[in-house]
């Protein structure tokens, strides 16, 4: 096998047993690697009966083919199983340095079963596996346990750790590596918190790796990195992060405002953009392994309430999830918020997306002090989210967090009185910071159809109808225009497949938009002699989506789970988006006609699967 | 070239409107964020089609042709798309992505102006009105 190590490590937490086993290289040509792979792994060996919390269930860390390869953004990696939040299928990629790291000491995976029986903590030194004590580490923050770990191992062992909110198995809680990088959607940290495994560290001594044809990849490799290193968008992001472009976003009703109850709010624009936080509080940028993007941002704030010292600042999405979403525009206490979040373990899109309806819901009346131990909820009140809200929900304390802990739907469901309208979720995965109805209308089918539910990055939807993609090669060639409905089922075709194929390759998406379809065939062929053309490869991406989909109708999810809550698809109030609504109803039904899927089910005909060499995968459903 | 007789009209219809986007209060903190010389290049469009916007240091000026010094910003594209582009009926993210638009530099201070366009295009109509040109404005 070339590229890919074809190995995996396989811990059973609850009799400890480690085995290393042997993926067939068919798998790694039919799903690519990454999410795909672990789809297809959940498919063969998961319990769909388990509760994703239970010790039955299966959490699956895999590696791109890319891994290590020192090409710019390839070396993220995906995490996967069952999700807790929404109890569908869920994945979620993370950059940082963990996934070279495994793939040097000659895995692409792990898989985690069973519950072991005392905090434990997974040790992986080249093809010597362990299971360790943690006891130390649980109960404290990610930012103390990654300092202990680099500590007793060294600064070079990379790593992955959960919170206290993953230990008291918030159901949005996450993972992180080098207390930075996140696996944030979906709840993984959850899962692993069930798991009683509160970290995992890994060391490679050799960076050995073979490649189908290195010097083909070589010059590749040259080509590409200074051309992601130089395009236009990606000195934006180095100079001012993900949020550059934060306060065109404001302007073009984008960005959420106050749980999605307004597309526009002038003055938060430029208190909230990225240049702001660069000018502020940016005490220097950051990077994944190899990428030469380096979007990541460290933040200092000296002085006031919401002080904290040099470490890991927020991107775009925390920034508005934990910003203008509940009516703050305060970006130091974003900045505070946000490091919250991460040492105590909780997605922060989650978190703020939870906060925000609870805060509309108080406005309203539908949650009341006695629901929430005497806390008043109120627009934009930073230091009680960050000294109360955020440390509450982490430890599931207090009426308040118990009813937080478990996301917004799950929140309004208890809550009842029609909440549930003014939720901003697909199947239970919060929206987001990217508003539909200001940002494009694609993008609301691509969080409906999406199998992990609302997703910006499962798909490239966003960057299309921003005008960032052109692919002649693959029929894309559409000049979109964001807020209509026109040719966004065509194009969610395209997205689906090249997403999935993005997602199992773990290629970060600022940095492949400058990639093009032949070079990303040549990559594959090159790296992993998988020896596509385009028909191939799309054709892999397309049966990522379908196997997703299939999990999640073995789940019991239909078509009919396919939609947005009626808050994302009121028309916007304000703003440019101002009295626009969404047809949703019109681009589903032409994207289940295209993929040839049925529009009850949900699932692709049996003659699409056939079609796609899953004739197999039909027998089971 | 669809909309112009000539080389001079883009660059004196552009050189116009910058000249009043710089006394518009809405205009000006922004374009001073800019902070950047920028060259806008239209010369495949005739040898001095091109003008340049100097936004450094809290100063404002603008003028037809190349800027004295190095710019710090070049945007290349047609004098056409580039009254697509100030008329706001260009997507600047799609001509990039198509290369429609060739930028040499940094972008990271012209993205200051990105939420600025509908006023831009706004002050334009009004120039292009004021030049006689009102079959230039695009609805
Ligand atoms: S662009 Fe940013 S998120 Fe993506 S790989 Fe590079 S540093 Fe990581």
């Amino acid at each position: 096998m070339y590229g890919n190590t074809g190995k995996i490590i396989v811990v059973d937490l609850t009799t400890g047993k480690i085995e290393i086993a042997s993926l067939p290289e068919t798998d790694y040509l039919s799903y690519i690697g990454g999410s795909g792979l672990a789809a297809r792994y959940f498919w063969e060996r998961g319990n769909f009966q388990a509760d994703p919390l239970s010790a039955e269930a299966m959490l699956i860390f895999m590696n791109g083919p890319f891994a290590g390869l020192k090409l710019s953004g390839a070396s993220r990696s995906s995490v996967a199983g069952r999700s807790p939040l929404t109890g569908n299928w869920g994945d979620s990629s993370c950059g940082g340095y963990f996934a070279p790291e495994l793939r040097y000491a000659g895995f692409d995976g792990i898989v985690l079963t069973g519950k072991a029986e005392k905090p434990s903590l997974l040790v992986i030194e080249d093809n010597a596996v362990c299971i360790e004590s943690a006891e130390d580490y649980w109960g404290k923050g990610i930012e103390s346990v990654n300092r202990s770990l680099k500590d007793k191992f060294g600064k070079t062992w990379r790593n992955l750790i959960i919170g206290p909110a993953g230990e008291n198995q918030v159901k949005y809680a996450l993972i992180l590596n080098e207390a930075h990088h996140a696996f944030g959607r979906a709840g993984f940290g959850a899962v692993m918190g069930s798991k009683n495994l509160k970290a995992i560290v890994v060391k490679a001594s050799t960076k050995t790796m073979t490649l189908a044809d290195p010097e083909a990849f070589e010059t590749l490799r040259k080509e590409l990195n200074p051309r992601i290193k130089e395009a236009l968008a990606s000195d934006v992001m180095r100079v001012n992060g993900t949020a550059a472009n934060l306060e065109g976003g404001v302007y073009s009703g984008d960005v959420p405002i106050r749980n999605f109850t307004s597309n526009f709010w002038q003055e938060m624009a430029e208190s909230l953009t990225g240049s702001t936080l660069s000018e502020k509080y940016l005490t220097h940028g950051g990077a994944c392994a190899y990428c030469t993007i380096a979007c990541k941002r460290n933040v200092r704030i000296t002085e006031g309430i919401f002080a904290i010292p040099d470490g890991p600042g927020p991107e775009y999405e925390t920034i508005v999830s934990l910003g203008s979403l509940i009516g703050s525009m305060d970006l130091a206490a974003v900045c505070k918020a946000g490091r919250i979040c991460n040492d105590l373990g909780l997605d922060t899109i989650t978190t703020g997306a939870t906060i925000a309806w609870a805060m509309e819901a108080f406005e309203k009346g539908d949650i009341t002090a006695a629901d929430t131990d005497g806390i008043s909820l109120i627009w934009g009140d930073m230091e009680t989210v960050i000294d109360v809200l955020i440390p509450a929900i982490a430890a599931r304390t207090g009426k308040l967090g118990r009813l937080l802990a478990d996301g917004s739907a799950a929140a309004a469901r208890r809550i009842g009185k029609g909440s549930s309208d003014y939720t901003a979720h697909a199947k239970g995965l919060e929206v987001p910071a990217h508003d539909p109805r200001g940002g494009g209308h694609g993008l609301a089918l691509t969080y409906a159809i999406s199998p992990r539910g609302a997703c910006h990055v499962a798909f490239p939807m966003l960057f299309m109808e921003m005008g960032a993609c052109y692919y002649p090669e693959i029929g894309f060639e559409y000049e979109l225009e964001p807020k209509t409905d026109e040719n966004k089922a065509e194009a969610a075709v395209i997205a689906v497949a090249l997403g999935s194929i993005e997602n199992s390759a773990c290629f970060c998406q600022f940095a492949d938009r400058e990639i093009t379809i032949p070079e990303w065939v040549a990559l594959f062929n090159t790296v992993a002699g998988y020896g596509w053309d385009i028909d191939a490869m799309m054709l892999a991406g397309k049966r990522v989506f379908y196997l997703k989909r299939l999990i999640n109708y073995r789940f019991g999810r239909t078509a009919a789970d396919d939609t947005l809550t009626p808050r994302m698809l009121e028309p916007a109030r304000d703003g440019e988006p101002e009295g626009i609504a969404i047809n949703l109803d019109a681009m589903k039904a032409a994207f289940y006609r295209l993929m040839e899927m049925d529009p009850i089910q949900g699932i692709p005909t049996q003659s699409a699967l056939i079609a796609c060499g899953m004739a197999e995968e039909f027998e089971h459903i | 070239m669809e909309y112009w007789k000539n080389e001079n009209e883009p660059i004196q219809a552009f050189v116009k409107l910058f000249e009043a986007a710089m006394i518009d209060d809405e205009l000006t903190s922004g374009l001073k964020k800019v902070n950047q010389l920028i060259l806008f290049d239209y010369t495949e469009d005739g040898p001095n089609c091109c003008f340049w916007m100097d936004c450094r240091g809290g100063n404002l000026s603008v003028g037809p042709g190349k800027p004295s010094e190095e710019p710090d910003m070049t945007m290349s594209l047609s004098a056409d798309d580039a009254h697509r582009s100030w008329s706001n009926k260009l997507n600047p993210v799609m001509a990039i992505t198509r290369k429609k638009i060739r930028v040499k530099g940094s972008a990271v201070g012209l993205l200051k102006l990105a939420p600025k366009l509908k006023k831009v295009a706004e002050i334009y109509a009004v120039i292009l009105k004021d030049l006689g040109w009102e079959d230039k404005i695009l609805k």
